[in-house]
């Protein structure tokens, strides 16, 4: 009797492993589902019943008198706070610089030079799901023999803009005059997300990363793409992943220079707990171990300090927005704050918080003249709300894997570090994934060369992949 | 044989010399020392502070003189603000907003037009001006605090002195509709026994009147201390403490500094911090037996369902807090340039603090409990004195030191203490738990109606429930 019952219980278990490894198998290959494409109507009001207006404008940025005395008056009645003894960065911005800035911003620095420089590229709008897109489209001025235009739409994030990709831009259209490689030569398309710069911001609930994936999808099918790269970091991220999600056989490529990870699990817990000891247990590289750990100071700690702003415009954006679409200088504070600390966190310990050592006045600042003389820091924010108000981890694409081919840039300095280990699990394509020698969060404006030879070097390994693939 | 023998001899000739001595003063001693340590509280060591600019003068003393202070205006601070409301900019909100994303910017246009043409911020000062102001210098900084004693005081009735403290964003300004009401009760139809107050409302450093700090480190402990020394400075040995919001926090601190010299602590809001496991099972169990936890019917009703009220309410609405304390300078930069956006930030709290069902209505219910008035003149202490950044500096001084707010909960409180517990305050705290600090508690009181701004916004309940704590209190 005893020995039935063994067997009876072991084929029990037998069937039970099975039974489990069958579900997991037909769970995980429903984690290869597309993302929906997410239509709506983000207009004033209700829908018209006629055909909306698909043509595409040229567009060009422009300023009038009135909007530069303003700007002046607002800078001249400025009041500040004085900064506590000693405190560099620590509270924030420290107001003795920004007393520099403001005062450089209003007798140097001159926006009817900057517009030209925003103007040297073509602008374009058309109104898709009832708002105004706004995008820059550069093609390249000379293409080699036989060789087309890669098209490459690149997506900005918060509080970044198209400007960001400005530098940039020319070693991808033009990489040949710039010592790069000509293998490659694409025509790019920087879009403004949705409530950022020039674009027209949503008029109705719920407008998240998704609906802006969306929205970019019928852009670059409007402009007659069928196939194309995407290239993002920040909130560029997320609409350039939840696009490879929604038309993977549009995307050629996906190229990130943030690659966050926010559906965790037990095993992310118990890599932080031994990865440092055990490293290669869990797939972690040298460069992760020093990157990573000790991860209470360089991971939760830094995310807690760090993250206030998005809590706050997560939860109240229309609150923290509304002085700083009124204060020039709250939104100029507020704003180099982020490239301080996100370009480099030791920039804190500095008393002008290390800004103009990577950057320059004139391109910080037509950053935020883009915020200011569009309004649009209010609804640059609501993007938080509409994205994280469920809480992270909880959103439908944020389960579903990618299975484009995936190049990853991981700056040293970006606010928290994932390694390979953990992409995987998301990017279950990665084709290359490569440690930057420096550069923080705002890659392209920084290391323009860096990305630019990462992008160039990744799409050669896509293009050798489909090659062979033919054959 | 020996031993015994030995002992023998000694327990005839040397035990009732020596032993009995010894012994006795061995048990005398160890009941001394049990009986003191018995009493013997531990308390926060005062310490002492510098907060003003650049290093403490070695020599001479302190000025501690405490000079009369009138709040004044001009018309170029008035014309100044007039600029800024006519110059605003504001962004049309979503369709359906509501107070969900913040504050409305429609209704926010409505605020700022009654500012602009009819809001009298002259007739304002006037009305701040009605009780005596002072300033005095404590730790090299300025202190402001209104100081009102009773106009009249019946034969053979002492005054008890009160130190009320406000929090962020309010000011001294909160205690305005209270102050008669605690000074001349009778006139206001509150008999609550023989107790009158002289009432004292200082202005935390950093916020309205009162200088900032220019020294980092600045938190509640040394807030405290500095409200120690003041009244002693104005002669009182003993006195009533009230406090809400941060002021819940500092009085509780100067209960747990000086104990000897609070007679009692009023508090309308209790922060306990970070709970342990025990207190997590408690609460899951609550849910279903509140009795056999502790909790009344009514806790029961204010804490559940546990989650939403007290995870996600409060992660919905902690986000100024995440960014003060971390950020100030940079929170507070545009807001101390921009008079529509310091209102907005403002006054969005005295929105969802007061009532959460505020959130759904466009106009987010501010004028159904205050009248614009008041609201704008409380705003306008943050903006004439510039002390917005100031004021959110005080949240990373305390939270960056201690992020759960539960370093001293050790100490406990054992001065008699009251509370007041406003049904919709942020979040409720129940008497089992006060009861982990709050080793004293005389009074626990659940009010009928009420939010965060118990002073501005219910007076005379909260003020009969002072009477009632204090007059408990002195019976003792």
């Amino acid at each position: 009797r005893f020995t039935r019952v063994l067997f009876f219980s072991c084929r029990l278990e037998v069937f039970l492993v099975l039974g489990t490894v069958i579900i997991y198998f037909i769970f995980s290959k429903k984690k290869e589902e597309t993302l929906p494409f997410k239509d709506g109507w983000w207009g004033k009001g209700q829908k018209a019943d006629t055909k909306e207006d698909t043509t595409i404008r040229p567009f060009k940025v422009e300023t009038r008198e009135e909007e530069l005395s303003d700007l002046f008056r607002r800078l001249d009645q400025a009041r500040f706070t004085e900064p506590l003894e000693n405190s560099c960065f620590h509270y924030g911005i420290n107001s003795v610089y920004l007393r520099k800035v403001v005062s450089y911003w209003k007798n140097q620095f001159n926006w009817k030079k900057q517009v030209e420089v925003l103007n040297k590229y073509p602008h374009f709008k058309t109104k898709i799901q009832g708002i105004d897109v706004h995008f820059v489209h550069v093609k390249p001025p000379h293409l080699p023999e036989g060789q087309s235009a890669k098209p490459l739409l690149m997506i900005h994030g918060w509080p970044g803009s198209f400007y960001e990709f400005y530098k940039i831009i020319p070693l991808l259209t033009d990489p040949a005059s710039h010592g790069l490689s000509d293998e490659h030569v694409f025509e790019v398309i920087c879009p403004s997300i949705p409530g950022y710069g020039f674009s027209e911001a949503p008029h109705k609930k719920g407008f998240n990363s998704v609906s802006a994936a969306s929205i970019f999808y019928e852009l670059m099918l409007r402009l007659g793409f069928n196939e194309f790269y995407a290239q993002g970091g920040d909130w560029g991220w997320l609409i350039c992943t939840n696009l490879a999600q929604m038309a993977p056989n549009c995307m050629k490529g996906l190229h990130l220079n943030l690659a966050s990870v926010t559906k965790v699990g037990f095993a992310h817990l118990l890599s932080v707990l031994l990865g440092r000891y055990f490293p290669g247990l869990f797939g972690f590289q040298e460069e992760d171990v020093r990157r990573m750990f000790p991860f209470l100071k360089k991971g939760l700690y830094r995310i807690l300090l760090e993250s206030g702003y998005a809590h706050i415009q997560a939860t109240k954006p229309d609150t923290v927005g509304c002085g700083l679409n009124d204060s020039p200088v709250g939104l100029a504070a507020y704003i180099l704050e982020k490239f301080s600390s996100w370009t480099d966190l030791e920039f804190q310990n500095l008393e002008d918080g290390g800004l103009e050592r990577k950057f320059n006045l004139d391109d910080l600042l037509t950053n935020i003249m883009i915020y200011w003389v569009s309004g649009c820091i209010v609804s640059s924010m609501r993007f938080y709300k509409e994205n994280l108000q469920k809480g992270i981890g909880t959103q439908k694409h944020e389960k579903l894997t990618v299975q484009v081919p995936t190049g990853i840039a991981s700056f040293p300095n970006e606010i928290m570090h994932t390694p390979q280990a953990w992409a995987q699990k998301k990017y279950t394509n990665i084709v290359s994934f490569h440690f930057m020698p420096r550069g923080g969060h705002f890659a392209a404006l920084e290391e323009p060369e860096l990305l630019a030879k990462d992008i160039l070097q990744f799409v050669g390994k896509v293009e050798k992949e489909q090659l062979k693939k033919k054959r | 044989q020996t031993i015994l023998c030995f002992l023998r001899s000694f327990e005839y000739s040397q035990k009732n010399a020596v032993l009995v001595p010894v012994a006795a003063l061995g048990v005398g001693g160890m009941l001394v020392y049990w009986l003191r340590s018995r009493h013997k509280i531990k308390t926060i060591e005062m310490g002492d502070g510098w907060w003003g600019s650049g290093e403490r003068p070695l020599k001479g003393r302190e000025d501690e003189s405490i000079r009369p202070f009138k709040i004044e205006t001009s018309d170029k601070e008035i014309e100044d603000l007039h600029r800024r409301l006519d110059q605003a900019r504001y962004t049309p909100h979503v369709e359906g907003a509501a107070f969900h994303y913040g504050f409305n910017s429609s209704y926010l246009k409505k605020v700022v037009s009654y500012w602009r043409n009819q809001f009298d911020w002259r007739k304002q000062v006037e009305v701040l001006n009605k009780y005596p102001h002072f300033h005095t210098t404590i730790e090299g900084i300025d202190i402001h605090f209104i100081h009102v004693k009773p106009s009249y005081v019946p034969h053979g009735r002492a005054v008890q002195p009160l130190l009320m403290v406000h929090g962020w964003p309010g000011s001294f300004y909160e205690f305005y509709k209270i102050i008669p009401l605690l000074t001349e009760p009778a006139k206001h139809g509150l008999n609550e026994g023989d107790i009158v107050f002289e009432v004292i409302c200082p202005s935390i450093p950093g916020y309205g009147f009162s200088e900032a700090p220019h020294q980092q480190g600045f938190d509640s402990i040394a807030t405290a201390r500095i409200f120690h020394k003041l009244m002693n400075r104005l002669g009182f040995k003993e006195y009533y403490l009230q406090g809400g919001d941060w002021g819940s926090r500092i009085t509780t601190n100067m209960a747990q500094m000086l104990p000897q010299s609070v007679r009692g602590l009023h508090l309308n809001v209790v922060f306990i911090g970070k709970q342990g496991l025990g207190r997590l099972i408690s609460i899951m169990l609550g849910a279903y037996v509140p009795w056999l936890v502790g909790l009344s019917r009514e806790d029961a009703r204010r804490i559940y369902p546990f989650m939403q009220k007290n995870i996600y309410d409060i992660l919905r609405e902690s986000g100024y807090l995440h960014i003060q304390a971390t950020k100030p300078d940079t929170a507070g930069c545009g807001l101390n340039d921009s008079p529509v956006g310091l209102a907005a930030y403002i006054l969005e709290k005295f929105s969802t603090w007061t009532d959460k069902s505020f959130l759904h209505k466009d106009d987010g219910g501010l004028e159904s409990k205050y009248s614009l008035d008041e609201l704008l003149t409380n705003v306008m202490i943050y903006w004439v004195t510039s002390s917005i950044v100031s004021s959110m500096r005080y949240y990373k001084e305390n939270f960056s030191k201690d992020p759960n707010l539960t370093a001293y909960n050790r100490f406990g409180v054992h001065v008699p203490t009251g509370i007041a517990a406003f049904p919709q305050e942020i979040v409720h705290t129940p008497r089992t738990w006060a009861k982990d600090v709050y080793k004293n508690i005389i009074t626990y009181s659940y009010m009928p109606h009420g939010g965060h701004f118990a002073a501005f916004e219910e007076p005379k309940l909260l003020a009969q429930d002072i009477m009632q704590f204090v007059r408990k209190v002195e019976q003792l």
